[in-house]
């Protein structure tokens, strides 16, 4: 019983050890966040705040541009999202339940190109949206945006299609269902979670998007909201409250999505890996 | 070939969005361009000898193989580690399993501007608790030279990366038979023995994958470097996208970096052809549903 105890103790310690790895930061930035200026700039910081205020969170949305990078990068990732989802689970049921001669090539070719390096394409896409006019716009940001979304989301539907039965679907058209109504009724219901995975990813890689976000953005009304945070990281003081503050809210809305649907993107990422 | 229809949007939107643009990027290095829309005459090799022997590049191609080594090494570590503690049985461990992610998923912004933070020379909360502890005597400039500062930047980039390779290590070891391991313990094998017997041979497959994609995402990775030092100190973390991104976009020399960005992609491709000639795993050769 003892030596059954100290395993438990043992287990359980590992384990906190490795959650305050994950989780610790994210403290930090938070609990600092509401801290009063002078008790966050301290050389003898505090563990758990000794002051009380929500002033930083008042200045980023009243007194910085954070509510135009918030709603720019809210526009470029829902539609990210939505693009994404379209063409990926068209994609994918394609792929997977209508198989064509050479779908597993196109299927490995997709995969590909999400092993395709930003920074190689940050050149070419830049010249490119250039000569089409497309610089300095949302639109820019979301065709690229899915770009790095769509391959990984063809990827992690995998699993989740083929786990739905063939025969659903024959008996569907035997009703004389269309294959959209078979698609749109039957599976997609069916693969839910792995849609909704698939808009978890697509939103996530648009909101953190930084690099090709930096350059091909120009004006200040149209930045999103890490070029925006990163702006504020150059300046010459930083007005850490503000900078806090700024992480912290841009942190939150992935944190409420993933409390709704990160169940499912992560066991969408653990069956990927063991079905595919 | 409804099949056919429904994949080609997807396909046609990469063929214009990766495909058309690694064609013109080559493209691009024979030519003689500096800021966007100016120049375009054809220069045969000069950016490439050019870049070949400019004083920056050499050095950087040497701290990308750095930087993909030191990434790889700690983050493997970390995964591992990671992945047999959530391994076992614990409460919470559902709840443990999917927050485990939460580094990969924030904004790289966020995760800069908190490590920046905590790593700070003047109140920052980890050289205030080391020198608490009294681990330190002084404080750690964990930005302040070249090696320290690059040293730095694989820690925090590790960070980021580690929880999605803890998820793929977890999946693969769900494939692995728990037969296996009763049949070891009936044995009397080690728990060690279990890990190199059992653990490591079952996870080949997930482990080579992991191995090429890291490598391929590492060597890419960007923002923390040029968030952070931006390259320095001394072009200590001056790793090869950093110089790309700065000959094209501070200096406006376009040609010229897409020269380097060619070189670099040949340098990974060699490097991506010999790891999988050499490290393949033998069954996801004629495995057709294989980890690709």
């Amino acid at each position: 019983m003892t030596e059954h105890k100290r395993s438990a103790a043992i287990r359980y310690t590992l384990v906190t050890l490795t959650m305050c790895l994950i989780i610790a930061p994210f403290y930090w930035i938070y609990s600092s966040s509401v801290k009063e200026s002078t008790e966050i700039v301290s050389l003898a910081p505090t563990l758990f705040p000794q002051t009380f205020t929500l002033t930083h969170y008042a200045n980023l949305l009243s007194s910085s541009d954070y509510p135009i990078y918030l709603t720019n990068s809210v526009v470029v990732s829902a539609a990210t999202m939505a693009i994404t989802v379209v063409l990926a689970t068209s994609a994918a049921y394609g792929l997977y339940r209508l198989p064509f001669p050479g779908s597993k090539t196109l299927y490995r070719m997709i995969l590909l190109a999400y092993i395709f390096p930003g920074s190689l394409l940050l050149i070419p896409l830049y010249v490119m949206l250039s000569s089409l006019n497309l610089l300095d716009t949302q639109l820019a940001l979301i065709i690229i945006n899915v770009t790095f979304a769509a391959p990984f989301s063809v990827w992690l539907l995998k699993a989740f299609f083929a786990s739905i039965p063939f025969e659903l679907e024959e008996a569907a058209s035997l009703d004389g269902a269309s294959w959209l109504q078979t698609l749109l009724r039957v599976v997609l219901p069916l693969a839910s979670p792995g849609v909704a995975s698939v808009a978890i990813f697509a939103f996530i890689t648009s909101w953190t998007e930084y690099m090709f976000a930096s350059i091909l953005i120009i004006s200040d009304a149209n930045r999103t909201l890490p070029v925006g945070l990163a702006g504020i990281i150059g300046q010459y003081v930083i007005d850490w409250g503000l900078l806090l503050a700024g992480a912290g809210a841009t942190t939150l809305p992935i944190i409420l999505l993933f409390v709704l649907i990160g169940r499912y993107f992560v066991q969408g990422l653990l069956e990927g890996g063991v079905k595919a | 070939m409804l099949g056919v229809a429904l994949v080609s949007p997807l396909a046609l939107w990469l063929l214009a969005t990766i495909a058309y643009p690694i064609f013109s990027l080559i493209r691009l290095s024979f030519l003689d361009v500096g800021v966007i829309g100016t120049g375009g005459e054809f220069v045969g090799f000069e950016n490439y000898q050019r870049v070949l022997n400019s004083r920056a590049f050499w050095p950087s191609m040497g701290r990308s193989v750095v930087w993909v080594l030191g990434n790889g090494l700690l983050q493997t570590v970390l995964a591992f580690s990671a992945a047999l503690v959530l391994n076992m049985p614990f409460r919470g461990r559902a709840l443990a399993r999917t927050w485990v992610i939460l580094p990969w998923i924030v904004p790289t912004v966020v995760a800069i501007i908190v490590w920046k933070w905590m790593l700070g020379t003047s109140g920052g909360i980890v050289n205030t608790i080391l020198l608490r502890l009294g681990v330190i005597q002084e404080q750690l400039g964990f930005f302040s030279t070249g090696n320290s500062a690059m040293a730095s930047l694989v820690g925090i980039n590790s960070w980021r990366f580690f929880p999605l390779l803890t998820i793929i290590i977890l999946a693969g070891m769900q494939g692995i038979s728990k037969d296996l391991y009763d049949a070891a313990g009936v044995d009397g094998a080690s728990a060690w023995q279990r890990f190199t017997n059992i653990t490591i041979p079952g996870l080949k497959p997930v482990l080579f994958v992991m191995g090429l994609v890291g490598t391929l995402w590492s060597v890419n990775i960007f923002d923390v470097i040029y968030l952070i030092t931006g390259g320095g100190p001394s072009r200590g973390t001056l790793t090869m996208p950093v110089l790309i991104y700065d000959m094209a976009f501070l200096q406006y020399r376009l040609g010229r970096a897409a020269a380097a960005a060619v070189l670099m992609a040949a340098a990974v491709t060699l490097f991506t052809i010999a790891f999988i000639y050499f490290l393949a795993p033998r069954e996801a050769d004629d495995d057709d549903e294989g980890w690709q």
